[in-house]
């Protein structure tokens, strides 16, 4: 094995971020210093420059700065107020109320969206100034965001179980998306409970009960805003557009709401679109830069070297799976969810199924399992969204997210160690 | 081994089932025996490195070594590559290979060179067929107002209107889903493409038309080729011919496997008058006449024997 | 800093007129397709390369704000002067790394991807011009660390 490669990745990358170089700045200027161990210099900042110019060409990727740009406008254009006026109504006297409206709803538009990246914004753009509003620290809100966007990643469609499909060479589409509801929704419910737990905790503000009245007058208030999600659902479901396209179905949904509503007006649109533009780029340059650092780490067959070391630890089961387990969550801490798919389902794949393991079952662990890794510092694309938008810093979102990562984990062995959980439904329905 | 052991470095976006990479496999191996060691090959699948345009580009930077892309992909780089994805341009199978293997071929892989790419072969990608979601395809009209997933191809999309349909780009990622939300009604690909990717669980009726012939095109950067010795690159040449011919072989039975399999699970398989199709569209290459080295390129395919 | 800030305003234009092209065009992308009939060949591969401009752009903007995430437990907890150094180190790692890999690395791209007539395959844009964002990009961020490391000392 070549160690050189690791030790430059690692060892550089520590010292960037311990001296205070931002984290895309840090994850750039370490791929470029791995690649250089074994590529010329002008073809290794040739490639880099290729690979953050080329990581943003994606047309699913759109999805970030137009909900980021719907967010906005629904938060300027008084469409997030009655929202979320409403929601209150229904389970504001709930301890932790609008975090258990953050989960919900961010788990439907995960649901809907299939990327964690645009619930994370749209969901933190909306609910992230409501929560600070109410008392809530803006720390926890962006934890809350953050992991429960995640969730709409299992809960079908799911651009990233289609990767996972393709990787497998052969594991069912249809049954993938099956097996994601109950693991979706369980890991959504968890972090209910957890975020309940710590409002009640920090003795965060408990809304009072509402009057049916109350409850009505709102619903009235919210329904042309209700009513985005059905043209934005509907159109999805029906064909109409695609997820991505949906988009910015929802921004020229939210610009004409707000302007009826008059909080919207063209002379600050050029505002509403830079401050769009500029959060968008706090998140492209990062994923940019990770994916130069993906394209450095194959490019040396890091995580083949590693996986292989440690597969020759055991041939028990339960044992491979906790290694198998611990591992994609470092890989998870590094490497984004799309290039972990890619480049350890084969690595893995083949060993589980000789367990005995079904390669639905597994790409259930293996994503939910990553899904963690989007959350986790130093790279984790929804943390950045979610962070970015909260306008906070990483380190100090850690501390809420401790417990929230307890209820993932748990969620996480209770799907690897239960293949029910995930191969009943889809079972029902013939595979 | 030693110090003079040089690494090939090969990436490409198929997964590790295909035929092509069992070939990549088996051309390491053999370049690994024909060098007595002094080349190594280091296969990358599954776009590890990047998708088939970004892996070319990598090529002409100088930090990947080889590639395998589609022809589809290789017309923007090399735009006389273009000719192979004409519809109906072979007649079979047979003529594909002889056009191929023969000096037409070769010609059209030393066009890389000019782009810094040196075109090292062609592996079977069988030939290209429409599946729809609702509608069954036996004639060209049935293809009305249906809207089907092509390659981002000018080639691919002109096919497509010219027979009557809706071309409609689409990456092929996302394809699974826009089958399943009806945002596209069809698409077209090979057997094995139209089996490993699933849609087939969604598009329940395959026309096969046999439409366009798109070789998978093997090639290295002229980067690496220039600093090979000649006897390193007599080496690679040997051990691409084999693999080609190995692949070929594995093609045809994985062609057979996909078309049986996704038979079983309920998709209605449809062999139509091809002549139907071909007709509809014969007059399509007359709009290169005004590029003379171009249509003569494609007469002279059209005259192979 | 008169330059800086007409350097800011003309950046700042420039990505409000990115993103409401954004929008509309993948508007146009659904219009063309569900309304119309006839989906547009070319919106899918324009949004891409807008969001490849916003994103490498926007870097730009967002440096010249010093708006990029940052860990800074270790840095807070020093003395002021050796804090200002690091932030000099840092600065001027970023400033090597633009200098290299985006505007060394990032014109030879753009040169490769001229000299050797790459078009996009939708819109037949040379990618010359959709490259041409990282060296720009490059320069940009150079200029912003340099002004900031001059008016700091
Ligand atoms: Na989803
Ligand atoms: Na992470």
């Amino acid at each position: 094995m070549e160690y050189a490669p690791i030790l430059v990745l690692v060892i550089s990358f520590i010292c960037l971020l311990a001296i205070g170089t931002p984290v895309a700045w840090s994850i750039a200027i370490s791929s470029l210093l791995t690649l250089l161990v074994s590529i010329p210099v002008l073809p290794a900042a040739t490639t880099v420059s290729q690979r953050i110019g080329t990581g943003l060409d994606s047309f699913a990727l759109l999805a970030i700065p137009l909900f980021i740009l719907s967010g906005e406008l629904m938060n300027k254009g008084g469409i997030a107020h009655r929202l979320i006026a409403f929601a209150k109504t229904l389970v504001g006297a709930l301890p932790g109320g609008l975090a258990l409206i953050n989960i919900i709803s961010a788990m439907l538009m995960g649901a809907i969206a299939g990327s964690a990246m645009a619930a994370a914004s749209a969901m933190g753009s909306i609910l992230g100034p409501e929560m600070e509003k109410e008392g809530y620290s803006r720390e926890f809100g962006a934890a809350v965001n953050i992991t429960a966007a995640t969730t709409g990643l299992i809960i079908p469609p799911s651009n990233v179980l289609i990767v996972y499909s393709l990787a497998s060479g052969g594991a069912s589409i249809a049954a993938l998306f099956l097996a994601g509801y109950i693991p979706g929704i369980l890991t959504g419910l968890f972090l209910m409970i957890v975020a309940s737990f710590w409002a009640k905790k920090k003795g965060y503000k408990v809304g009072k009960r509402s009057t049916l009245k109350a409850v009505l007058k709102t619903f009235v208030d919210a329904l042309p805003s209700l009513f985005m999600l059905v043209v934005v659902i509907g159109g999805i479901v029906t064909g109409i557009f695609t997820a991505t396209e949906a988009s910015a179905i929802a921004v020229l949904y939210s610009f004409v709401l707000g302007m009826i509503y008059r909080e919207i007006t063209l002379p600050i649109m050029p505002r509403i679109l830079l401050d769009s533009a500029g959060t968008t780029a706090i998140v492209m340059l990062l994923i940019g830069a990770s994916m130069s650092m993906s394209w450095a780490l194959s490019y040396e067959n890091i995580p083949q070297e590693i996986s292989t070391g440690l597969l020759a630890l055991s041939d028990n089961p339960i044992v491979i799976l906790l290694i198998i387990n611990l591992l994609l969550l470092f890989v998870g801490i590094f490497m984004d969810m799309t290039p972990a798919v890619l480049i350890f389902t084969p690595i893995f794949l083949p060993v589980v199924t000789a367990l005995g393991l079904d390669p639905v079952h597994f790409g259930i662990i293996m994503v939910l399992n990553l899904c963690i890794g989007l959350c986790t510092p130093p790279v984790g694309s929804v943390l950045f969204v979610g962070v970015g938008i909260a306008k906070t810093s990483i380190e100090k979102v850690v501390k809420p997210l401790l417990p929230l990562f307890i209820a993932m984990i748990i969620a996480l062995f209770l799907v690897t160690y239960f293949p029910e959980l995930s191969l009943w439904l889809p079972r029902q329905f013939g595979f | 081994k030693t110090d003079d052991t040089k690494t090939l470095r090969l990436g490409h976006g198929l997964d590790v089932s295909h035929s092509v990479h069992k070939a990549m496999v088996k051309m390491g191996e053999d370049l690994s025996t024909l060098s007595d060691g002094k080349l190594k090959l280091e296969i990358y699948p599954s776009q590890q490195l990047g998708t088939e345009r970004q892996c070319l580009e990598l090529l002409q930077i100088g930090s990947l070594d080889m590639t395998k892309v589609s022809v589809g992909v290789l017309e923007n780089f090399a735009p006389k590559m273009k000719v192979l994805g004409l519809p109906f341009l072979f007649r079979d199978r047979e003529h594909s290979f002889t056009v191929l293997d023969g000096p037409i071929g070769q010609q059209l892989l030393n066009e890389g060179e000019q782009y810094w790419l040196k075109g090292l072969g062609y592996y079977d990608a069988g030939s290209r067929s429409f599946y729809t979601k609702d509608k069954p395809v036996n004639t060209p009209e049935d293809l009305e107002g249906q809207k089907i997933r092509v390659m981002e191809s000018v080639t691919a999309m002109d096919m497509v209107r010219g027979l009557g349909g809706s071309p409609t780009p689409i990456s092929w990622g996302e394809l699974y889903t826009a089958l399943q939300q009806g945002v596209v009604d069809g698409a077209e690909n090979n057997p094995p493409s139209f089996y490993l990717s699933r849609h087939y669980e969604v598009a329940k009726y395959y026309t096969l038309d046999e439409h366009t012939v798109l070789p998978d095109v093997l090639l290295a950067g002229t980067y690496l080729w220039d600093k090979l010795t000649p006897e390193e690159q007599g080496w690679l040449k040997q051990a691409v011919e084999t693999s080609v011919v190995y692949q070929r072989k594995l093609w045809l039975e994985a062609e057979n496997e996909a078309l049986e399999a996704v038979e079983k699970a309920g998709v209605q398989i449809i062999r139509p008058d091809k002549t139907l199709f071909s007709d509809k569209i014969k007059d399509s290459f007359d709009k290169y006449k005004e590029d003379k080295e171009f249509y003569q390129l494609i007469k002279d395919i059209q005259a192979t024997n | 800093m008169q330059l800086r800030k007409t350097i800011d305003k003309i950046l700042a234009n420039f990505l409000v007129i990115i993103m409401a092209v954004m929008v509309l065009n993948v508007l146009w992308q659904v219009a063309s397709r569900f309304i119309l009939g006839s989906p547009s060949s070319f919106t899918d591969e324009l949004a891409r390369y807008l969001m490849i401009w916003v994103g490498i752009l926007g870097a730009a903007y967002i440096s010249g704000r010093n708006m990029h995430v940052a860990i800074d437990v270790l840095p807070t907890r020093l003395s002021p002067p050796v804090q200002k150094r690091l932030m000099l180190i840092v600065r001027l790692l970023i400033i090597l790394f633009c200098l290299l890999a985006m505007v060394i690395g990032g014109s030879r791209l753009v040169y490769i991807t001229y000299v050797l007539g790459q078009n996009s395959p939708a819109l037949q844009v040379p990618l010359a011009v959709v490259y041409g964002v990282i060296p720009i990009s490059g320069l940009l961020i150079i200029y912003y660390k340099l002004s900031d490391i001059l008016k700091k000392q």
